[in-house]
Formats: structure tokens, sequence, C-alpha cells
């Protein structure tokens, strides 16, 4: 059974809203997992929104300084089509400022792992993640552009489902790398994201890029690990991952090796493309249309739009350079659009073993790290954390975090990838292993006694 | 390594820094691109300057559909006499 | 003289480029949405029939149609433009490598045609900007020829061509046509920007044309820059170009992809010269006459294929002449009744105008051509004849007032009063 339908067998109390708020609350205020919660919630299976997702009427600033005040006329489709389904809006969760961070840390206020407060949750998607780990009935609607629900489902010991690019319409969310980002569902258990993306993906008169396919569950009973991407993964890591091979080994699956020469790129030609995308998607925010306003209209333009945007914070500051540096007409040859032709090669290459199988790697090549030493990160160090989550998001192809382990009572997450629109398979694949693994959590806000 | 103009970038992105932020900004910067170059050394046989998503995108009909909420739209703007405030040009 | 057009025309769309908002709205801001006010979150969505236009537009100009045709991003910064880029094309274009065959048998080459969105209007004040976000996404081609008009008149005969074209493919660009010309004389090209209508083009191309030769004739050198159209002061001025080519930062528009174009019907293309030029040689007539009568009324041209089997070509073009003085004839029917009014040698005023119109029987006007005859010879007398030897313009007044006086079609009487003076 889905919690969701446990959810409305259950008798609840007249108070059970409000006292689930107050205690989220609390909770929120040590963790950091929403950026507005909805004190109005009074019905429905509760679900989140990543704060880059517009809801209409609620302030969604992306974690972003320049978008506060920004109230969207208008819901992201995803959003609708979740109220439409009856389940209850409880809130916006936090995440690194438009998407930009692998821990959590770019947002005004730092996301905290919910297993210990000083780890890092993850990100960008990090406020889903603990909302996810914290509350008991909830599920999260957040979004990946190159592992932002992988990374923060694996750290806070909950289930990540990035599914094919296009599946589920991107209308209302707010861009970050349009040809990269993709809606994805945190739940506790692939039991209760099965439902969900039932009730939001297929194509939408708002996004041209959401397609209407049939979504296909197709396991052939063949793991590959990809050798190159293991290499990178602390030592540690490495023991816990051959245990799961081992497990899954015993289940039926034959698990095999093989290699992809172009994953050395993956990481380079990823933070270009969305680097170039989000350099252009930031250009709009200019001071005087929505969110933070410059209200001196006399300067000159450019000057009133360069007041507006010191707004930005620093990770962000970086990002536009760089995105605006590698496409520029004398250099954008070497970089913009050979990162596009990796894409390519890497999109090719990742296909031909995904039709005999799936590939399975750990999420994050590191153990949870501790949020001051995350903090002496340089930026390089810290993008190329990404390296194995890059490959299925650069593709495009949908994958799926879950935990698998615990080191020291702090989760580890694996990612399962598959081809294209073969996304139920994932699924599948995790209510499978639910059956013979208990995921841990150390909150169970909205628990009924 | 490509010579970059920091300041001119700077002033294309309508950013400004304050000296102790762009240097540190400008060091993160340089090392970045400095790992992007690695891309030179990969052999990508692919022509094309564009994506290629096996799907086209899909059409619009040419069906008028007013929004429902100019007036949301508007209450996140300055606004006189019906037009937009922006600055001055 | 070298001069290169970029010209925008605007689609006849119900709705704007990448929005279901209207394009025939008033009020300031009253026809706008997340999309074309560049909010966050908003995506565009393609109007298959702006594509559609664009593709005819382009097969109608004989260029290669792309069978994929993409977007991309043109960044920079300026209050009009909601999403501080616009979206256009550069790789995938609508088109590439046309002609347009003038009425003057020049050729002019078209480099690409593209579709783009246009940015919001925005107004000038002391110390901000008024933006009013109705014109915003409106749909946009440009048209880029490459450098091949060498004088005014194949910049008149170009433009005029381009027009009629536009014009029977249900784009009537009329007034609103905004053009960038490019002008070279000595090697370095000078761009003058932002030119609305066909008057301040030609206006501003002889400007330019005779400032660079001044300068060329003065021993200098012209130097390559950008400069604007001033209409009031009927001159260009320098301008500080906002953003190069560097800057712009071209990138695939990631929410648009591709779209394919092999399915598309297009709009049929009309050329109205080559038509024109048809029935001169098959009926003997002035390929400038008729052409004037057809190149932006798809109803003359109606009225001249429906009637030319049953009427003599000269009776079928007073005809039209008739109709485009008096206004609407109505019916097919009627206007056949028109030309059978003309070829029993009547004459027609506005009462018959109406007459035959509604029907009704036109008593009178007809036509004494020996009355009018027996005139011309009194006035046609030595000295104009004369006159007529040295400059033949001398028996136009003859001719004016015949016809005014027999409500006569001018041509009409001057081929009368030509055969009286050669005997």
């Amino acid at each position: 059974m889905s919690s969701i339908e446990e959810f409305y067998s259950l008798e609840k109390d007249k108070e059970y809203y409000r006292d689930l708020l107050e205690e989220l609350g609390k909770v929120n205020e040590k963790l950091n997992a929403f950026n507005n919660i909805n004190e109005g919630l009074s019905s429905g299976f509760p679900f989140s929104a990543k704060d880059n997702l517009c809801v209409k009427g609620v302030e969604s600033t992306a974690s972003s300084k320049m978008l506060s005040g920004y109230v969207p006329p208008y819901n992201a489709t995803v959003v609708e089509r979740m109220l439409r389904n009856k389940f209850g809006f409880i809130g916006k969760t936090n995440m690194d400022e438009f998407g930009f961070g692998s821990f959590g840390l770019n947002s005004q206020k730092i996301a905290k792992n919910p297993f210990d407060e000083h780890y890092v949750a993850g990100g960008s998607s990090s406020g889903a993640a603990i909302a996810t780990a914290i509350l008991k009935y909830h599920v999260a609607i957040a979004e990946s552009t190159g592992g932002s629900i992988a990374t923060p489902a694996a750290f806070c010991g909950v289930v990540g489902f990035t599914p094919t690019y296009g599946t589920i319409s991107r209308h209302g969310l707010i861009d970050y790398s349009n040809s990269l980002d993709k809606i994805g569902i945190m739940a506790r258990s692939a039991k209760d994201i099965r439902p969900v993306f039932d009730a939001v993906k297929g194509p939408d008169g708002y996004d041209s890029t959401a397609v209407n396919a049939k979504l296909n569950s197709n396991n052939t009973k063949h793991i590959f690990v990809v050798d190159q991407l293991i290499e990178l993964v602390d030592k540690r890591i490495r023991a816990y991952f051959e245990a799961l091979l081992d497990k899954l080994s015993s289940m039926g699956y034959s698990i095999e090796h093989a290699k992809i020469e172009s994953t050395e790129a993956a990481v380079a030609s990823y933070y270009i493309i969305a680097m170039a995308e989000a350099s252009t998607n930031l250009a709009r925010y200019t001071g005087f249309k929505y969110g933070l306003k410059n209200d001196n209209f006399g300067e000159s333009y450019n000057e009133f739009f360069t007041e507006a945007r010191k707004y930005f914070g620093d990770e962000a500051k970086r990002r536009i350079i760089l995105g605006t540096f590698v496409r520029s007409a004398s250099v954008k040859e070497k970089y913009y659009y050979k990162a596009l032709k990796v894409r390519e090669v890497l999109s090719h290459s990742m296909h031909e073993i995904l039709e005999k199988g799936f590939i399975l790697l750990p999420v994050m090549p590191v153990l949870t790290p501790k949020i001051e030493d995350a903090k002496k990160l340089s930026p390089l160090e810290t993008y190329k954390m990404d390296a194995l989550t890059i490959p299925p998001n650069l593709c495009g192809l949908p994958h799926i975090s879950f935990p698998y382990a615990y080191d020291n009572g702090m989760p580890l997450g694996a990612q399962l990838i598959t081809s294209k629109f073969n996304d139920y398979a994932l699924i599948d694949f995790v209510e499978e292993w639910e059956e013979e693994f208990k995921y841990v959590f150390k909150y169970n806000i909205g628990a009924v006694q | 390594m490509e010579y970059i103009d920091f300041d001119r970038l700077l002033k294309i992105c309508r950013l400004e820094l304050e000296p102790d932020e762009k240097e540190k900004m400008q060091k993160g910067i340089v090392e970045v691109i400095a790992y992007f170059d690695t891309l030179n050394s990969f052999n990508a046989e692919v022509e094309g300057r564009a994506r290629k998503e096996e799907k086209p995108g899909v059409l619009r009909e040419d069906v008028v559909k007013e929004f429902d909420d100019v007036d949301g739209l508007l209450k996140n703007t300055k606004t006189y006499r019906f037009y937009v405030v922006g600055p001055k040009i | 003289m070298i001069i290169g057009l970029e010209v925008h025309v605007s689609l006849p769309t119900k709705t704007k480029l990448f929005c279901s908002c209207s394009t025939a709205a008033s009020e300031p801001n009253s026809s706008v949405c997340p999309v074309c006010m560049g909010f966050p979150g908003a995506k565009p969505m393609l109007n298959s029939e702006a594509l559609r236009i664009a593709v005819s537009i382009a097969e109608a100009l004989r260029c290669k149609i792309s069978e994929r045709v993409s977007f991309v991003r043109k960044v920079y910064f300026y209050p009009d433009l909601p999403k501080s880029f616009q979206i256009t094309q550069l790789y995938e274009p609508v088109g590439k490598d046309g002609l347009v065959e003038c009425y003057d048998g020049s050729v002019v080459r078209i480099r690409r045609i593209q579709l783009e969105e246009d940015p919001a209007r925005i107004i000038k004040a002391e110390d901000y900007s008024l933006l009013d976000f109705n014109r915003s996404g409106m749909p946009l081609v440009e048209i880029v020829t490459e450098p091949d008009i060498k004088s005014e008149e194949s910049l008149r005969a170009f433009i005029t061509e381009l027009m009629s074209i536009l014009y029977y493919l249900g784009v009537d660009i009329e007034g609103e046509i905004k053009t960038d010309l490019n002008i070279s004389m000595a090697g370095e090209r000078v761009e003058v920007k932002n030119i609305t209508g066909i008057k301040n083009m030609i206006d501003a191309a002889r400007y330019e044309v005779r400032r660079q030769s001044k300068i060329i004739e003065g021993g200098g050198s012209v130097i390559s820059e950008t400069r604007s159209y001033v209409e009031a002061k009927k001159e260009t001025v320098s301008t500080r170009e906002k953003e190069t080519d560097e800057e712009y930062g071209f990138i695939a528009e990631p929410d648009l992809t591709w779209y394919d174009t092999k399915g598309i019907t297009r709009i049929e293309p009309v050329y109205a010269d080559k038509i024109a030029e048809g029935y001169a040689k098959e009926y003997g007539i002035d390929k400038k006459v008729v052409l004037d009568l057809i190149m932006y009324d798809r109803d003359a041209l109606r009225l001249i294929e429906r009637t030319k089997g049953a009427f003599g070509m000269k009776t079928i073009i007073n005809g039209i002449e008739i109709v485009k003085k008096y206004g609407d004839i109505g019916s097919e029917q009627a206007f056949k009744r028109l030309l059978d009014f003309l070829q029993n040698g009547g004459y027609v005023d506005a009462a018959a105008f109406e007459k035959i119109k509604k029907g009704e029987k036109v008593e009178g006007n007809v036509i004494d051509m020996k009355k009018i005859i027996d005139e011309a010879r009194l006035l046609l007398n030595d000295k104009v004849k004369e006159d007529y030897k040295k400059n033949p313009k001398a028996i136009n007044f003859v001719i004016g007032k015949i016809a005014a006086k027999y409500k006569m079609n001018p041509r009409d009487v001057a081929e009368i009063v030509k055969r009286i003076i050669d005997g």
C-alpha cells in the first residue's frame, strides 16, 4: 500500500493539519527545509513544491534575493495538476539559488541534514529532500538540472525520481538551464512516486518540449557498472556499493562492467551548457518588472540594471560570468559548441549500454560532507562532485536515487539509470528493492498515533 | 587558455563587483575555464550547432486565449496610466 | 553605390509569435501574459500560422526552405526587451538564398528570411521610460538581401516588388514597413537603422549616398559605423552601437528545439509583375498600365482574370480604372454589365456607375464620337500642332479638357487626338 492510500484510510482528528504545521514549523527553524509554509493547509495528502516552481499568489523566489517579493499570477503546470488531483499544498522548499549548487549552501538559509545538522542536506533540491525525510505523509515536487534530485535524496535518505527530459511539463519552472531542467519527485517510497508521476506527466500546451510519449517498464535483469566513474568514488563507498551489487546479484540481476570514454568530458560539457543557458535566463532580472525593485528610474538603463543585479548571490554571479564567456562569439566554437557535441557523443554511448540493461552508480563520490568542510571547497572542486550525476542528467535520461546503506547512521544513495521513456522500470525496481531493504527516518512529523 | 578581459566581461553581464570580491571571483573563474579547456583534447566528430532532439517541438494553434490575471502580472510592476514604468533611455 | 536591406514585416496572425495573446489590442498592456512580459517560468510556444506565413514568404521569394527550423537567443539589455534576449533565428532560418526579380529587370538576391519576436513599445520620458508590452512578442519576419541594389530606382523597384508579393500572401505592410539599410560606396559599410516607411527609406538612402559621395570626393574616407535616420531633419546621424556580435552570445533556444517544415501547406504566391507582363505580350497593351492596377489589388486581378476571354483587354482595363475611381462594384455580374456598357460606347459618371451596379438601365451617357472629334479638331489649331513637334506634351491640355468634359479615359482621348494630328 502506498502511504497516500494509507493516509486517506486513517482516522485523523480535526486538529490534524494544525498540529502537523505547528510541529513542522519548529523543525523547520532548525533544518531550513521550507522557504515558506502554507499555514492554510487543511485537506489532502501534503505535497511541497521546490521554490523555483511558480505557485499562484505565493511568493516564489528560487531562493534568490533578486526574486524577493515575486508573486506569480499563475501556477506551474505540475502544481496545477497536483492541486487538481486533490493533493494539499504544504509549502515552498528551500534550494540553492536558482538551482546553482550541490550542497544546499547557496541559499540565504543553509539547508541542514535531518540525520545530523552539522552535515549538508545536498542540493539543489535540498528542502525537498529534508521535507521528505521529516514528514511522514508527504511527496515533494523537486527539480534536477545536473543532479539536484539524486544528490539531496541520497544525503537525506529518501527516494528521488528524475524522469526522462520532457515527460513532465516545465511550464512555471523558473529556468536554470532549459535543455537540462527536469521536474521530478521525491518520496519515502517508490510506491508514492508512481501515482504522483501518473498525475503530473504528459504534454502541456505551455511547454513545447513536453512530449506525448508512451512510457515503458522494461527490465532485462542486467545491470552495468561504469568503471571510469567507479574509480572516482571514495574507497569506503566502494565497499558499500560492492555489497549492494552482491545483494542485487542474489536478487537475480546479472552485474556487468562497461566503459564509456566520454564521461571525462561530461562535467565540463555539462557546466558549459548549463552556465551558457543560465546566463541568458538570468539576463531578465533587471530590477523593474518583478522581484526586487530598483526605484531609481532616473538612472540610465545600464546603470539601473547593474545596480539591481548586484543582489545575485556569488554563485549566480559566477555562473552568469562564465556562461556569458563561453558563448561569446570569439570562443563559442571551442566551448559552447564543443560541449553540445560532447553531449551528443555521450548520449550515444550511454544509449548503447542502456539498450542492454540498467546502469547503476553511487550518487556521490564522497560521504556526506560536514557543512563547514563543504564551504571550504573551491567552485571547481564542488563542480567535480557532480561527476556521477551529470551523465544521466546531461543526456536527459531517467534515473532514480534510493537509499541502500547507512554509514555511521548517515544514509548512502545509489542511482539506477535507464533509457529514455523506460521510466516505470525504475519505479518497479525500487519497489522491488524496498521489499529487501528498510529505510530509516529520524523524524515522522504528521504520523497518526 | 583564452585571454579574458574580465572588466569587459563584467560590463556585458551588467555586473559590478567590489575590488576584493572581484579578485576572488576572477581566481575561481580562471580555474574553471582552465578546466573547460580540457574539452579541447576531446575529439567529437559531430556536425551541427543545435540540440539533436529526436522529436520536433510542439506547435500552437493561432487561437486567441487571453491571460486570465493581467492585473496579477502588473501588480508585480510599477505602472503609470496603464504603462509599465522602466528606467530612463 | 551598393545597398543591402534588412526589411522587417509584421505578420497578420491573430495571436503573438510565442503566446496566445491577441495581436489586436489597443489599451496599453491589456494583451499581455507571463510569456510576452518575460516572467520567470513562462515558456514560448511557436504559433503555427506565423511559421506557415514565414515559410510561404520564403518560398515566394524563391528561397531554399530549411527542413528543420530552429531558433536562437540573442542577448542584449534594453528596457523594451522583457527577457533581455530576443528569440530569433541564425543557423536554421526559415529560408536562405532566394531572389526577387523586379519590374525594371534587376534581380536582388535574398540572403535569409527569419522569424523573430518584436520587443515592447517604449516611450522616452525625462526621468524614466514607459512600456507597452502589447507589442512585445508580435511576430516579425526579417528579410535580408544581398548588397545587390545599385540605384535609387532599383531600391524603389525592389521594395515595390517585394510589397506586392507580400500583399498577395496576405501580408499587407503599407506604412508599417521597418528597414535597416547597408550602404557602401567605397568598401566601408555603413548601416542605417530603424527607418519606418518607404518614403523615409528612400530619403535616407539618398541622404546617405550624398553624404558618402561628398566625403569620397573631398578625399576623405567613409568610416564603417551604425547610423540612424532622423525623420524630422531628413538626415542620418552616427549612433553608438548597442551590442556587437561578440556580446550577443547567440545560443540555441532550448525551449523550442526544432520544427519540421515539410508538411506545412504554403500560401500560393502571386507575381503581379509576371502577370502584367503576360497580358502586355498577349494583348499588346502597356505593361505598366496593367501593373499599376493589379500590384496591390487582388480584386482587380480577379475581375481581369474572370472577364478576359469575353471582353477586350482595353475595355477591361477601362472598367477596372472606373471601379477604382468610383469604389466597389459589388459583384462580378455588375462588373460585366459595366464592361457591356463601355463596349457599347457608353461613358460612366458617378450616377451611371451606381445604376450599373444596381442593375438599372442607364439612359443617355453615350459617347458621341463625331462631336468629340469635331471639338478636338477645333482645339488642335496650327500653333498646338507646331508645338507638338517640339514637345509631345503640348497636346496634353487638349486631352485633359476633352476627357474631363466627356468623362472619358484620358488614354482613349489621347489615341483619338493623335490620330487627328497624324491625319
